[in-house]
């Protein structure tokens, strides 16, 4: 992996692969030599990355072979959590794996099995494939929280997500929420070559990130407030007539309601709630709407706010509409999904999971958006229009904290196994010491992985999965692009390692479902899925060889020639579908999960505001914390204060600091910054310690600097909309670790 | 002859390290071993009125480098072309460079004891690829190429931006340029 | 928080230590042999002298990254290193060479040119070592505490006191033949330590109202940080200012007592004008992005070391 390797030696293969440590899919050419991968670079012909590669990217090699990588299957041989294992074969595991997993159907019904997603980087129609034709509608990611309840509620008023932005001859992009400078780099990029071209770029965000270092404006709102900014931009576009009066004529239904909705929420009426003057929340909104064409990009924040959510992304989602922002050329896109691949809905198996199942999905009689009521609904409007319908994995799934706290009560049914695929939930998912109690309390844990994490610790067995060197990757963003970028496996996977398509099809067929799955490799039902491309290739490699990627023509007002994909064909500014699920069908103010205006007590006892979960360099979610080359730049975790307010609480930068909500405290450095107001803390996500203990109590210090210790589920904090639960917005106290509680950073143990 | 040179278009970075991952990870470096910082300043002000840059620090391959003319060995060399480089073969690690060095771009290298520095990848450049830093930056921060050359973008970039030089007090004359906002 | 960054180390200062020592021993015994005379500096003097520079020598060996290559610094006639190391391969070698005069069983003792020759090159390799660490410091520009002719000064006249004092302490082990300077050794390294603290405090004031902001802060620590006490109290107060008052007291004893504070202060002089080498001057947001990496020894760095 050195520059003394000589990439020009004879028997070199390249193979044509791809980055899997986040959700771009950058490219990556990788020198293969009898099974060897040589050395790594970026693919310059890739059309995400164009040769770069992040941190991440950088080190695929070390990620592939690392000494702390879980190689062989293995079955607990002590206590759950007792760090003892025994090494066995894959046959052994998924024999024994497919008679429990038979035994609880027989016993509790098949939604007692549940799964548990992480971020993409997974076969997850094979997943959704065998949990439907297993018959339970209880597998779940991380979803609520990003992307899926926004992609819900946008295709619920306008009939699809329009998530591509047409950035190039875009006038004015909105941030909201969304940091690229430190998590999509491939995006940073395109925004800079554009700014340098007189792109005008707002941003939306507490903290002063890397992209608000580089904007034209920069709305450092309160953490949780962003329904009251996006209420008071339509207000200001609507009332100072700044709309487009010919796309709401011709396009939309229900622009008096929403005037008249929206008349009171001035931005002097926001002011309070989002900290912001009022004059700045009217720069932006005239910024977005005079600007045109422009773009809002989708941001994770709103998304992991909790309670407002929903509100929040409706009204976000209106700021298009009425500014007409919609499917024109520099705009964002409707695209659709796309009509000549077989989409990764089409290899679902939707249709075979019972309606007395789908009825059963935990959360789905409050969280309708996300789940079978509101996706049921929605994806037929779209087959009716699109002529498909959207990934139903994702989109429309059980409620994971539902699913949690099912386990710890049996309520609303027993829930006796989860599955573990690519997820550290103990990490990744809200109230983390709930998350813990549920691991090890469940009957039955399974995780497929390719590190000991503080969950697999706890698990029954653990498998190794292979990395996206080892595989061939599909990358159609959640199976909802019109568009793929087909890349193939460098090697073989190493060790005993399997794609978990191998371990969802292995598991399918011990089960019964040997005639759903004809497909033996990964290869071949890729290979499936681009042949009505028609490209006349012979494989699945062929086609990464030779074709690479497929892009349809852009074709710009698609609703003029189909209509939108709602029960009017319009954009509903008033939402019937929202409706009918008995949602408002316009945008109401709701304050931030936790808030100083509803809950003044709280507000009392935990005096700061608290927003968790931004992505930071060079790690991703809970991930890469056991490669020194990324642990090495920083190998501690940093809370952001306002230097103000730490002086007040005798915090030096750099001392050890406690976070604390009503849910619990967790330890980081204070990093001193005059980017956040001096009532915010920012928390880094996903912390844990690697290095430690893998097996209880320590569990790899999983609780000590986690920020989800912090966060909240409760049904009053969830988003009654998408379900949501909050990560943002939350009410919280900060004050100095005594001395004599840590030892060290990265060694110290938890001093409560 | 070339003279190389970097450019640093600090209106482009964004400090993601992914310059110094590449670095080390492909240049084979001891995890303790860092050619080429990236440092954030700021957010200078006061909230909301803030700033923020990130300056990527390497080897700046200066005209007058500190570093060769106090090295005893002569291991620490200057090439025509302008890359300054140490010959690892002569260097016993006494680490005059170390501490000659105005821009902390000598790293001593425990396991091999001797010092270590960016020499622009000269051994890609044969290959005609760019150094790891530049091919790896999405930012396109890092500009690279000959400044001898005038139709190269690091010729056109010094002379027609507002760039500046660390350090230019110290008359080092470094070839790395700076473009600030 | 402390930024990381690798340098010089306490050994180097310990060789700057004993060879300026040794230089500076040598520099009085060859002056008094060139205007007085042999037999006027005691045996063991003239031994250690060059034993102290060749200390030295072995110190700055072991400091580097790779001992066994050694003989590579005598290559670059250019840098200040190498004529430092040849430097101080004259002074051992001819230092000893004029030791050896002061053994009468040896056929050459007798050879008067020869010694006065050796002499004169003693005095020129002693005063090159004595004071080409100071030059050697100086010339770092982007060392704000070092930076400046300052150094070369303050070297050499440590390492001049630290001589005459150490060839007091080997005049009261073993006196010379012949007396007359042993007298005049003391008032002479109490009048160089006299200088020497003039001159430091003259070095922390100019530093301080001096060209460049990072030079006040650079002494800062010395003025009234975390070095203060030991420079004020200990190497002005307890190794300068007390040593003068002792060496005016002629008593073996004082003379003693005197003699080991220099030399402790002229050690405490030389690791700490290292160690504040230490801070560079930093680059843009360079100090805090340096004191948040890890220092080596934290636990993820050790846990999947593979064999």
């Amino acid at each position: 992996m050195s520059k003394n390797i000589d990439l020009t030696q004879e028997g070199i293969q390249v193979k044509r692969s791809c980055c899997f440590f986040c959700h771009q899919n950058c490219g990556v050419l990788a020198y293969v030599k009898d099974g060897r991968i040589l050395e790594i670079e970026g693919d310059p012909n890739n059309p995400t990355n164009q040769g770069a590669l992040c941190c991440r990217g950088n080190i695929a090699l070390k990620h592939l072979d690392h000494p702390a990588r879980v190689n062989y299957p293995l079955k607990r041989k002590g206590k759950r959590g007792s760090g003892e294992w025994e090494r066995i074969s894959w046959d052994q595991a998924l024999d024994e794996i497919a008679a429990k997993l038979d035994q609880i159907r027989n016993e509790f019904g098949a939604e007692a099995v549940t799964t548990a997603g992480g971020t993409q980087r997974t076969d997850d129609w094979a997943r959704r494939r065998f949990m439907n034709l297993y018959g339970s509608p209880n597998g779940f990611h991380n979803a609520h929280l990003c992307w899926i309840p926004t992609f819900m509620v946008e295709t619920a008023i306008y009939g699809w997500c329009p998530f591509e932005t047409d950035l190039t001859s875009s006038r004015c992009l909105v941030q909201w929420g969304h940091n690229p400078g430190a998590s999509g780099m491939p995006e940073m990029r395109g925004i800079n070559d554009l700014k340098q071209k007189g792109l005008k770029v707002i941003v939306i965000d507490p903290k002063f990130t890397e992209t608000a270092s580089k904007a034209d404006l920069w709305l450092p709102l309160r953490p949780g407030s962003d329904l009251a900014l996006a209420l008071a931009w339509l207000n200001v576009i609507i009332w100072e007539g700044l709309y487009d009066a010919a796309f709401i004529e011709n396009c939309c239904v229900g622009f008096n309601e929403l005037a008249q909705h929206v008349k009171d929420y001035t931005p002097e009426w926001a002011a309070p709630l989002t900290w912001l003057d009022p004059e700045l929340i009217r720069e932006g909104a005239r910024m977005y709407a005079t600007n045109k064409p422009g773009n809002i990009q989708w941001g994770v924040a709103i998304d992991q706010s909790g309670t407002p959510a929903g509100a929040a992304m409706h009204a976000r989602a209106l700021l298009r509409a009425v500014t007409g922002n919609l499917d024109a050329p520099g705009s964002d896109l409707l695209t659709g999904p796309s009509k000549e691949f077989i989409t990764d809905e089409e290899m679902e198996a939707n249709e075979w999971l019972p309606e007395e199942q789908k009825a059963k999905q935990i959360g789905s009689d409050r969280y309708k958006i996300t789940s079978w009521p509101g996706y049921g609904k929605i994806a037929q409007l779209c087959k009716d229009v699109w002529g498909k319908a959207p990934t139903a994995e994702w989109m429309c799934e059980a409620h994971p904290p539902s699913v949690y706290r099912a386990i710890l009560t049996g309520e609303p049914y027993p829930v006796k196994a989860l599955l573990v695929s690519a997820t550290n939930p103990v990490n990744s998912y809200g109230e983390s010491l709930q998350v813990l109690e549920a691991l090890r309390k469940v009957d039955f844990l399974v995780t497929c992985e390719y590190w000991m994490t503080p969950s697999s610790m706890l698990s029954d067995y653990v498998l190794p999965i292979a990395g996206a060197l080892e595989r061939p990757t599909f990358h159609s963003v959640y199976g909802c692009s019109d568009f793929v970028i087909a890349t193939q496996r460098a090697i073989q996977p190493m060790y005993e390692r399997r794609t978990d398509f191998d371990f969802w099809r292995d598991l399918g067929i011990r089960l019964g479902q040997a005639e759903m799955w004809p497909w033996e490799t990964l290869e071949e039902a890729n290979y499936y899925r681009i042949y009505p491309l028609g490209y006349g290739v012979s494989s699945y490699d062929e086609f990464v060889e030779k074709v690479f990627y497929h892009f349809p023509e852009r074709e710009y007002y698609k609703y003029g020639r189909i209509g939108f994909a709602t029960p009017s064909r319009r954009v509903e500014l008033v939402s019937s579908t929202l409706a009918e699920l008995g949602y408002p069908s316009m945008p109401t103010y709701i304050g931030p999960a936790e808030n100083e205006n509803d809950d003044p007590d709280l507000a009392e006892k935990f005096p700061l505001v608290l927003t968790t979960g931004g992505g930071f360099m060079p790690f991703h979610h809970s991930e890469h914390f056991q490669i020194e080359e990324l642990r090495f730049l920083r190998y501690e975790p940093y809370m952001d204060i306002n230097p103000t307010t730490a002086d007040k609480l005798g915090i030096k930068d750099g001392d050890w600091v406690w976070i604390e909500t009503e849910r619990g405290r967790i330890k980081q450095k204070a990093n001193l910054t005059q980017g956040i107001h001096p009532r915010v803390i920012v928390t880094q996500r996903g912390w844990w310690y690697p290095e430690r203990e893998a097996c209880e109590p320590e569990l790899g210090g999983c609780l000590e600097s986690n920020t989800n210790v912090l966060t909240s589920v409760a049904d009053k904090d969830c988003d009654p909309i998408g379900g949501s639960w909050a990560n943002r917005g939350l009410l919280c106290r900060v004050y100095k670790v005594e001395s004599s509680t840590i030892t060290s950073g990265s060694n110290g143990k938890d001093g409560k | 002859m070339a003279r190389y040179a970097m450019v640093l278009d600090t209106r482009r970075c964004i400090g993601c390290h992914s310059c110094t991952v590449a670095c080390k990870v492909h240049n084979d470096l001891p995890v303790d071993m860092i050619y080429n910082p990236v440092t954030t300043v700021g957010p200078v002000g006061v909230f909301p009125h803030v700033h923020m840059e990130f300056i990527p620090l390497l080897c700046m391959h200066c005209a007058n480098p500190p570093c060769v003319e106090c090295c005893p060995t002569t291991a620490s060399q200057q090439r025509e072309d302008g890359i300054v480089w140490v010959d690892e073969n002569k260097c016993v690690g006494c680490k005059a460079c170390v501490m000659a060095c105005p821009y902390g771009a000598r790293i001593p290298n425990h396991e091999k004891g001797v010092v270590q520095k960016c020499d622009f990848c000269k051994d890609r450049l044969v290959l005609g690829k760019e150094p790891y830093c530049v091919a790896t930056c999405h930012q396109r921060a890092r500009i690279f190429g000959d400044l001898d050359d005038e139709s190269s973008e690091v010729y056109r970039l010094v002379n027609q931006e507002n760039v500046v030089r660390l350090l230019p007090e110290l008359g080092t004359e470094p070839y790395v340029f700076y473009i600030m906002d | 928080m402390k930024p990381k960054e690798d340098i010089w180390g306490w050994m180097l200062a310990v060789d700057f230590f004993f060879a300026g020592m040794g230089g500076g021993m040598l520099v009085i015994i060859g002056v008094v042999e060139m205007f007085l005379g042999e037999g006027r500096t005691s045996l063991i003097a003239n031994f250690i002298a060059p034993l102290f520079v060749a200390l030295g020598a072995l110190l700055l060996i072991l400091e580097l990254g790779r001992p066994f290559q050694a003989w590579r610094v005598f290559l670059n006639p250019k840098a200040i290193l190498t004529i430092g190391a040849w430097c101080m391969l004259m002074a051992i070698g001819f230092g000893l060479i004029y030791a050896t005069f002061g053994i009468k069983a040896l056929p050459w003792s007798g050879w008067v040119v020869i010694r006065k020759l050796v002499a004169v090159f003693c005095v020129i390799f002693g005063l090159v070592v004595a004071t080409y660490p100071g030059v050697l410091l100086g010339r770092h520009k982007s060392r704000p505490f070092w930076t400046g002719f300052g150094m070369v000064t303050l070297f050499l006249t440590s390492s001049l006191v630290t001589g005459s004092s150490a060839h007091l302490l080997c005049n009261l082990i073993l006196p010379p033949a012949k007396l007359e300077i042993s007298t005049i050794l003391p008032y002479l390294a109490a009048g160089l330590l006299a200088f020497q603290l003039i001159f430091w405090i003259l070095y922390m004031w100019m530093k301080k109202t001096g060209t460049t902001d990072r030079e006040a802060q650079a002494i800062q620590s010395w003025i009234n940080g975390d070095a203060s006490i030991g420079f004020w109290g200990g190497f002005l107060f307890a190794g300068s200012l007390i040593p003068i008052v002792l060496l005016l007291i002629p008593s073996a004893i004082s003379y003693l007592i005197g003699v080991i504070l220099v030399l402790l202060a002229g050690l405490w002089m030389r690791i700490n004008v290292i160690h504040a080498g230490k801070t560079r001057t930093w680059l843009p947001g360079e100090e805090r992005y340096r004191g948040r990496l890890p220092l080596g020894d934290e636990a993820f760095l050790k846990a999947w070391l593979k064999d």
